[in-house]
Order: structure tokens, then C-alpha cells, then sequence
């Protein structure tokens, strides 16, 4: 089988072209072009077993110098579970100060990743 | 019925029309309120146009235009301190570019001069080239009492000035319904609400056939005609010492596509000259825009395609419909059969110029109704300084902050508008808290980024300040609503 | 008040800018900074990605603000903020204005690092009537990332640059429908992998050669008529469809911010919307540099560093005195297939990054140096060229020793 995937790791956005073998739940890549860098075939492999993405949005925070503290996954979560994830997020309410790596959340869903805040949010003067 | 909506007289429409009667006639012991349809004071056509004074020598001699022209604009200047509004008599020159045009430069300039407007002057090449470089033409006729005003903030600063002086302003309050029982008018208005007074005025422009029908007057209808402008970056004012038109073609409604400096240094180019249906047709056009941008960058070579900061359009009141064209004069009337009804009707160009005019038209027909006695506390002054902070000198600006630190905030970087000038527009006396009002009265978001740098401070100072929530924010009419609610 | 370099801006170019400044040993650096916190733009871009090239990680702007913002206190470089420059003069004086007052400041060296501001509604000409619900892409990145204030309900985003793209994603994610983005040109304006992971991903659509010809509503934006162009961007007849939605974001070009400059009477270069520059990123005037978006739009924030570092390094030598005064200069112009490169000009004293953008995207092409007598100096292959992708070419000082005039071009 084939595919055309466009990198998403670097801002280089390389244009693969995949071509793979799937039997049954074994998938095996036969074939990746079109990749400026190393990253690439290893990247086409997670994708077409499943796209994963970090994902970056902001939470609630009470008493800061601003009401959003802006968060991240520290590292890819599947595509099809981030409304899900979304919906988790939504629901946190944190109180000021937060301080930028600050973990959020642990394994949200069952996932393996953090979620952490990335801006430091002092307490409102 | 409620005490507070008994008027002496009230006013239909905020217009400039509207809010210069409202001045006016706050000078005499009134009892006086003013019924605006909009949020805010001069949402129609008094803030979309080309804020010009006009000198009077369009019109001919011996009508209202002619007359309320010349004297409105021998009022301007004493009015526009008193307001503290920005002014400035800049002069016009009507340019011919073919000899065939020679001669309706010598008709206008007797027209005027019968008119009463002073100081006109045929001038040459050579004098007009001194005037304003690189004009072009081959005679002009020089009429120096042309003049240029913010049309906005000069009609705010009457209401506010009106409002200082006692009258009543409602906004959001459309009339739908008028009876006379006796000698009151009973007036209804969209929500409900009734108001009663002795005399009635109609300065309601584009709507003032319908105030006339609500009367059961039928004689009337106005043709909408839409002007559309181009608003130039500041980049280019200097281009211009003094506005320029060309020659009048005979037959055409408008006065040509033109350029015309705003008092605050932008440049206009418009405007255009369409017949539309509906009193509320404020959409612009590709079609003309173009047309705009082409005729303007043949009459300033200079202009490039990104100057252009944003486009308008206003609507005239015209009472002559599109296959007759033209112009036909004011109507200012007092209606004997409904005795203390005052109609005002195709108060179109010079609308502006002729308003501070038109009032004391108003106040004479006035007396044919009520007695006036003026009042010894009529305050003629409005506090605060012309112009904004950023036009101030060095020193009056270090003076003005260390009385007042958000002086010293700029909010808009384009305007350099402070933070102290967006807070006083928040407080406005006429309690109007519309993003719009603010555009209007502080000159934010009307730079050449259009609020992409202070919308989103003005939005923070509103929430922290003065505790808007996201549902709160109006753009400018009932509806606008610019937020859906929070994030989280 | 006198400070040896002031670099005005605090964003990722004034950051990166003032710690070169200070490192390369000049006594006093000074930023002003007109917002209430440094970091500028990156504030509002929670997104990730940044940091890439220079830090080998995909950070948030947040982030990758807060690793510059340290390093400057860890320097000590000295900042203002909430103060505004309103004015520049050709001599390097700067007037202030701030809570405090105003206040002026003799410089030896001035960095300009203002960055940039969104084509707007007026200034894409667009027809139709003036309702609420139309915000600029960063317009709503701020209201949404740092107001916590939610701009509408099914939104429309014309033009596909990257700010429109990201919040493309960021108002789907918190709820808002995304009917689609609309892009004139017959290509993307925004970076592939923000077409991929912003639209694609989520199954937004984009659709090309279209664009947006009519606003409507009276009050609140009702819908918006779009239409397909023809090869010079002109709407085609019988094309046109209404599309409801309350929300139309513009991402449609970004500026450089030059007001200031130009009132000083730095010379402004008509392809790039930023100052005609040198080999050491010096203006038109004498020790007054420039550098980030100011300059020229970027792509990726870490060249902004990058380019930002070497104007700080040259502003902190020219206050030092150890930058001669403008000499006899070579020209770079843009030949075919360049839409601008810059530096315009050189001294053929240094090595220098060339940057530029390609008119349209190609494939398998060579960007290619040449001299006046058409001989090649340098030449670097790429399978894919973008116009939203900026290049830079490092240039060695020997290949152009004895050039007196530079061409580059695509092959």
C-alpha cells in the first residue's frame, strides 16, 4: 500500500511518500522518499500506524495576573483521543500561583504523557 | 405617566441636525429630551461623510441651502472652540481642466458672491500651483472660508454639550407610533415607552418621510443615495494643503470623486453616487471601491494600493428620486395643521455646514409655538482640550501626566491614543458603552492597524476596569454582539 | 538619560537582540517593551513548535519566551515596561512615554524590533457592510489565549497563513464549528505541516483560488459570500456562494511595523516592508539596526533569534566604535523566481546570512549567487521551495571577495 504523508515534526513539512505492508495487525514499512532528515521514515511509521500530536491549549486559573495559564502534553497522544482529552482539560480549575513545567495532570485517560503548564502565572497584584 | 418623559420639546433623531437644535435650544429655560433609534449620537449620516464646511457657492441664490450654508459656516469656528472640536478653514479650490469648464468657475464665483461667501478668487496656474503642488488644471476658482471638521466628534461634542445644558438623551429608542391629543404629542417608541411634549421636531434624515407618515403627512419620501469612501494612511496627508474638486459637470447628483484631508491628516477618496433601497444599504461595494482606488491614485500619484485603511459609506437624504437626479432644496417647516410640529426633511449636503444654521431656523419657527427665555446658566464651554493628547506639546503632555498617570499609557500605538482618553470615552456623559462610541470619541481602533493592536487592551481594560463580561461588548447597534462568552 | 545600545521591542527579536548586545560587552543595553510583560507575540502562542532549530525541542511560545527572558535577567540586561517609544530621531534619540512620564534617551546604537501588525479588513478592500465577528487571526489568538473570552460560534477563516491556520485548530478545539479556509492564491500561504496538523488533521477544508467577496450582516456577521479567482485574483462570475457564519478571521499578511523607523528616515524597502539593511543588519542610518519581523516577515521565530543576535552583536560593536562608518557598499538584488533577499547590500568584509523568499513553490530548483558577470558563486539545490518557507544561505565573504554587483535567482 501506498501513502503521502506530510511530515510534521520540523517546519520543513517534508512531503513522504510511504509504502507499506499490513498483514493482519503487523505492519511493515517497505519504503519512505522524500524525507530532508533521519526523523522522517521513523516518523511515516508512527503515522500510518496512528497519528499522534501534542497537544496545546490553556486551563482555568483563579486569582492570577491572567485567567488562562496556557498547557501542553509532554508528549504525542493519539489524534482520536484528543476531544477526549479536551473535554478533561476543560474541566481543571487551578488557583495562582502556577509556575511554567508545573504538572497539570498524570496520564490523562490512560495516556502516557503529562499534561504541564508552560507559562508562569503569578498571583494577581 | 412617569414624570421624566415630559418634554417641552422633543427632538427625533441625534444627528448633527438634531443635537445642534438640541444646543441650541438648551440656551432658553426647556425642558428638552432627544429620541435616537441607534446606541450612540451620530450612527447615520453625520459621521459618514467627507466632514467638509462648504462655503455656500454651490446653491443658488435665495434658497435654504444657499443661506443656512453661508451663515453655518461663518458659525463654525466660534462653535467648534466653544466644543472644543478641531477645525480648520483650509480652502478649496474648484479646478477647470478644459476651457469648456472656464466658464462655470465665473458662474460659481458670482453665485457665491451672491451667496455672501467672502474672499472668492479665479486664480492661475501659477497661483494655484502655490496653493497646492503639482495640482494640475488650467484655472481654479479659490473659495478660502472651505473649511474641514471632524463630522463626528463635532456632532458628539453638540450632544454632549446639549447634555451639559439639561437635555435628555435616549438612545436605543426608535419611534414607532405619534398621535396629538390636544396640544401634546404622545410618542411611542419601539420598547414601549411613551414620551409627551408640546413641540415636535423631525431631524430624523433618512427616516424623516417615515416620522411624517407616522403623522399622517404624505407628501414626502426620500431616495437614499449611497456615497462610498476609501480612508488613506496618514502616510500621505501631507499631500494635500487645501481640498480640490474639479469643475462641476451639470446634470450629476454629487460633486465628483474627490480628495479630501481629514482634520486628523488622513485622506478621503470619494464619494461615490448610487441610488439604493433601503435607508440601511451601508454595504460597500467592490465595484466602486475599485473605481476609488483608481481615480484616486490618478489624482495622487503617490498613493499605493496598501494605503488604503479601511472603506465607509454613507447615505444621503435626497428627496429627488434617481431618474430625476439633483438636488432639491431643504424643507424646514413649522406644520400649521399640526401646530407645534417642526419637519425637517433632505437635509442633505451642506447638512454639516448648514446645522448650527438650521437651529436658529429652528428656534425662530419655535417661537411661533412656545415663549423663550433664555437662560443665564447656559454653560457654552466644554471642559478638556481640542484635539487628543498626542498633539499636545512636550511639556503640556509631562504636565497632563504627572496630574494623571494613564495619560502617560498609550493604548493605541497608531494613533497614540492614551489610556486616560479611552477611560474618559468609557465615561462618556451620554453613558454609551458601545466599541464604536470609543472609536468615535477617543479615535481608537482607527488607525492604520484598525484596533489590531488596542481592541484587544481596550477589551482588557473594559473586563478588569469596568467589569464587562464577554456577553457585554456591543460593536455598535443592538445585536452587534463581538463575544460568545469565555474560554473556560 | 543615556544608554549605550536601546532596543526597542521585547519580543523574541528584542530579547535575542539585547542579550547578543550585552554579551558582545556593551555597558548598558536597555529594551523598552510597550506591553506589561517581555516575550511580546509569543505570549499568545500556546501553540508548539518553536525552538526547533535552537533548541532541538518543540516548545511553546511561552516557553521559548521564558528561556530568552532568563538569560536576560541572568545578563542583566535592564528593561522598561508599559512604555511606549513615540518617537526616533536620526541622531538615536528616543522619546518615552509611560506612567512615569515622558522621558528621552540618548543612544549610541538603536536595535528596532517592533515587529509586525495584521492586514486588516480595510486593507484587503474587502466589500460588503461593517458587522461585529470579524477579527484579524491574532486578534482572536489574544482574546482566546490570554482573555479567556470565546469570539464566536462557526467561523470562516480567510486566507491561509500560519496564524490562520493555528487558530483554525485552537477554535475547533474549543468548540467553535471551522466551515472552512479560504485562500485566493492557488497555493497555501502557511507552512505544509500547519496544513497538515491545523486543517487536514481535523478534516478542516481548504479551498484554494477562492476568497472571500462579500461581508454581510448588519449587526452581527450573518455569512460571508466567497468565490473562486481567476489567475489574477479577480472573482469569478458565477462562482459565488453564501456561506453562514457569525465569526470571519483574517489571516491575509503581516506588516512590518515601521511607522517609527520611517519618521526617522530610515530608508524602507517596498518588497520587504522593512528597512533597506547591510550586512550588519544596519540600516539606511548610521549605528540604527534592525532585525525580527521589523525587518522582514519570518517563518520561524528561531531565525528571528538567529538574525536578532547579529543585529544586537553589530549595535553593541557600533556603540563601541568598532564598526566602521558606512563605506562603499555591493548590491544583492532579487532575480528571477525571487520575490526579496536581503541583506540589499553588503561590504564584502563578512560572512552573512542571506535570507529570502521564492515567488511561488517549485520544485527541484537551485538558488543560485551570481555575480555581475553572471559567474556563479555559490549554488545550493532544494527539492521543494515555498514561499512561505523562508531560505537562508549562509554566505562566506571569499566567494563575493571581488564581486561588485549580486544577483540571486532560482534555476
Amino acid at each position: 500500500m501506498r501513502r503521502e504523508l506530510v511530515c510534521v515534526i520540523c517546519p520543513n513539512g517534508c512531503e513522504l511518500e510511504v509504502e507499506y505492508q499490513k498483514q493482519g495487525e503487523a505492519l511493515e514499512i517497505t519504503k519512505v522518499e522524500g524525507q530532508l532528515c533521519k526523523k522522517g521514515p521513523k516518523w511515516a511509521e508512527s503515522e500510518i500506524k496512528g497519528s499522534v500530536r501534542t497537544i496545546c491549549t490553556s486551563v482555568s486559573v483563579e486569582g492570577g495576573e491572567l485567567p488562562l495559564v496556557s498547557v501542553r502534553t509532554t508528549s504525542p497522544v493519539p489524534l482520536n483521543s484528543i476531544f477526549d482529552l479536551m473535554e478533561e482539560i476543560k474541566r481543571i480549575r487551578l488557583k495562582a500561583p502556577v509556575r511554567s513545567g508545573q504538572v497539570i495532570l498524570k496520564n490523562p485517560k490512560g495516556l502516557r504523557t503529562l499534561i504541564i503548564a508552560t507559562k508562569d502565572i503569578p498571583l494577581k497584584t | 405617566m412617569d414624570q421624566g418623559t415630559r418634554y417641552d420639546v422633543l427632538i427625533i433623531g441625534a444627528g448633527v441636525v438634531g443635537n445642534a437644535i438640541a444646543r441650541e435650544l438648551s440656551k432658553y429655560k426647556l425642558k428638552i429630551g432627544v429620541l435616537e433609534k441607534e446606541l450612540d449620537v451620530g450612527m447615520g449620516t453625520s459621521s459618514r461623510n467627507s466632514g467638509v464646511i462648504h462655503s455656500g457657492i454651490h446653491y443658488k441664490p435665495g434658497t435654504l441651502r444657499a443661506k443656512l450654508n453661508v451663515l453655518g459656516n461663518s458659525m463654525f469656528e466660534r462653535l467648534c472652540r466653544e466644543l472644543k472640536v478641531k477645525m480648520s478653514y483650509i480652502g478649496k479650490l474648484t479646478v477647470a481642466q478644459e476651457d469648456s469648464e472656464i466658464k462655470s468657475l465665473y458662474e460659481l464665483k458670482e453665485q457665491g458672491e451672491a451667496n455672501g461667501v467672502p474672499g472668492l478668487q479665479i486664480l492661475k496656474r501659477d497661483e494655484m500651483e502655490k496653493l497646492q503642488p503639482g495640482v494640475g488644471g488650467i484655472l481654479a476658482l479659490y473659495s478660502p472660508s472651505t473649511g474641514i471638521v471632524c463630522p463626528y466628534t463635532f456632532t458628539i461634542r453638540l450632544a454632549e454639550s446639549a447634555f451639559r445644558n439639561g437635555v435628555s438623551f435616549w438612545l436605543g429608542k426608535k419611534v414607532v407610533a405619534i398621535e396629538k391629543r390636544f396640544d401634546t404629542f404622545l410618542v411611542k417608541t419601539q420598547d414601549g415607552e411613551t414620551f409627551t411634549s408640546r413641540v415636535l421636531i423631525n431631524s430624523a434624515g433618512l427616516y424623516s418621510d417615515q416620522i411624517c407618515r407616522l403623522l399622517g403627512i404624505e407628501e414626502y419620501k426620500i431616495y437614499p443615495c449611497r456615497g462610498e469612501y476609501l480612508i488613506l494612511d496618514k502616510r500621505l496627508g501631507h499631500h494635500l494643503k487645501t481640498l480640490v474638486y474639479p469643475a462641476p459637470h451639470h446634470g450629476k447628483a454629487g460633486l465628483g470623486i474627490h480628495l479630501t484631508k481629514t482634520v486628523d491628516g488622513n485622506i478621503l477618496i470619494g464619494p461615490s453616487n448610487e441610488y439604493v433601497n433601503s435607508p440601511e444599504e451601508y454595504a460597500t461595494t467592490r465595484e466602486i471601491m475599485e473605481v476609488l482606488l483608481k481615480e484616486g491614485k490618478e489624482l495622487l500619484p503617490d498613493l499605493e494600493t496598501s494605503d488604503v485603511i479601511r472603506s465607509f459609506c454613507g447615505l444621503r437624504a435626497k428627496q429627488t428620486p434617481p431618474e430625476v437626479g439633483g438636488f432639491r432644496d431643504f424643507v424646514i417647516e413649522h406644520r400649521k395643521e399640526i401646530k407645534g410640529f417642526i419637519n425637517l426633511l433632505g437635509i442633505e449636503s451642506p447638512g454639516l455646514t448648514s446645522a448650527p444654521a438650521i437651529a436658529l431656523t429652528v428656534k425662530d419657527l419655535l417661537e411661533e409655538v412656545l415663549t423663550l427665555e433664555e437662560r443665564e446658566d447656559f454653560l457654552s464651554e466644554l471642559p478638556g482640550f481640542t484635539g487628543y493628547f498626542s498633539e499636545l506639546s512636550y511639556e503640556e503632555k509631562m504636565d497632563l501626566i504627572s496630574k494623571e498617570k494613564d495619560y502617560g499609557q498609550i493604548v493605541c500605538r497608531c494613533e497614540g491614543i492614551t489610556k486616560k482618553e479611552v477611560i474618559d470615552a468609557i465615561q462618556n456623559p451620554l453613558g454609551v458603552k458601545t466599541l464604536s462610541s470609543l472609536r468615535y470619541r477617543a479615535r481608537v481602533m482607527m488607525g492604520r492597524c484598525q484596533g489590531g493592536f488596542c481592541l484587544p487592551r481596550i477589551v482588557e481594560i473594559l473586563t478588569k476596569e469596568f467589569g464587562f463580561r464577554p456577553e457585554d461588548f456591543l460593536l455598535h447597534r443592538e445585536g452587534s454582539y463581538l463575544f460568545t462568552g469565555n474560554v473556560r | 538619560m543615556k544608554r549605550e545600545v536601546v532596543v526597542i521591542g521585547g519580543g523574541p527579536a528584542g530579547l535575542a537582540a539585547a542579550i547578543s548586545a550585552k554579551r558582545a560587552g556593551a555597558r548598558d543595553v536597555l529594551i523598552v517593551e510597550r506591553d506589561k510583560r517581555l516575550g511580546g507575540i509569543l505570549n499568545q502562542c500556546i501553540h508548539d513548535g518553536f525552538g526547533l532549530h535552537r533548541f532541538k525541542e518543540a516548545l511553546s511560545g511561552p516557553e521559548y519566551a521564558k528561556r530568552f527572558i532568563e538569560r536576560l535577567d541572568a545578563e542583566g540586561v535592564e528593561y522598561m515596561l508599559d512604555t511606549m517609544v513615540t518617537k526616533l530621531g536620526r541622531d538615536k534619540t528616543l522619546e518615552l512615554s509611560s506612567a512615569k512620564g515622558l522621558k528621552r534617551i540618548e543612544a549610541k546604537a538603536v536595535v528596532l524590533a517592533m515587529g509586525c501588525r495584521e492586514r486588516t479588513q480595510g486593507a484587503i478592500m474587502l466589500p460588503g457592510t461593517r458587522p461585529s465577528g470579524i477579527y484579524t487571526a491574532g486578534q482572536a489568538q489574544n482574546l482566546i489565549n490570554l482573555q479567556n473570552i470565546m469570539v464566536g460560534k462557526r467561523a470562516v477563516v480567510l486566507g491561509s497563513g500560519d496564524i490562520g491556520l493555528i487558530m483554525a485548530r485552537r477554535l475547533l478545539l474549543e468548540g467553535c464549528e471551522v466551515v472552512g479556509v479560504y485562500e485566493i492564491l492557488p497555493y497555501p500561504s502557511g507552512l505544509p505541516r500547519n496544513i497538515q496538523q491545523c486543517l487536514l488533521d481535523y478534516g478542516i477544508p481548504l479551498h484554494l483560488s477562492t476568497t472571500v467577496v462579500e461581508v454581510h450582516g448588519e449587526r452581527r456577521l450573518t455569512g460571508v459570500s466567497v468565490a473562486k479567482v481567476d489567475p489574477n485574483r479577480r472573482p469569478l462570475p458565477n462562482t459565488t456562494s453564501f456561506i453562514p457564519c457569525d465569526t470571519l478571521l483574517l489571516s491575509v499578511g503581516l506588516i512590518p511595523e515601521n511607522e517609527l523607523s520611517r519618521e526617522a528616515g530610515v530608508e524602507i524597502e517596498p518588497m520587504t516592508g522593512g528597512p533597506l539593511v547591510d550586512d550588519t543588519l544596519m540600516t539606511s542610518l548610521e549605528g540604527i539596526f534592525a532585525c525580527g519581523n521589523v525587518l522582514q516577515v519570518h517563518d520561524l521565530v528561531d531565525h528571528v533569534s538567529e538574525e536578532s543576535e547579529l543585529a544586537g552583536l553589530f549595535g553593541a560593536r557600533f556603540s563601541e566604535g568598532e564598526l566602521r562608518p558606512l563605506g562603499e557598499y555591493t548590491s544583492i538584488r532579487p532575480g528571477p523566481g525571487i520575490r526579496y533577499c536581503l541583506p540589499q547590500r553588503v561590504s564584502r568584509e563578512r560572512d552573512f546570512f542571506l535570507s529570502l523568499r521564492v515567488k511561488e513553490p517549485m520544485r527541484d530548483k537551485k538558488i543560485v549567487l551570481l555575480d555581475e558577470n553572471r559567474k556563479r558563486l555559490i549554488q545550493k539545490s532544494f527539492p521543494r521551495l515555498h514561499p512561505a518557507v523562508m531560505v537562508r544561505l549562509k554566505v562566506m565573504v571569499e566567494k563575493i571577495a571581488k564581486a561588485k554587483g549580486l544577483e540571486v535567482r532560482v534555476e
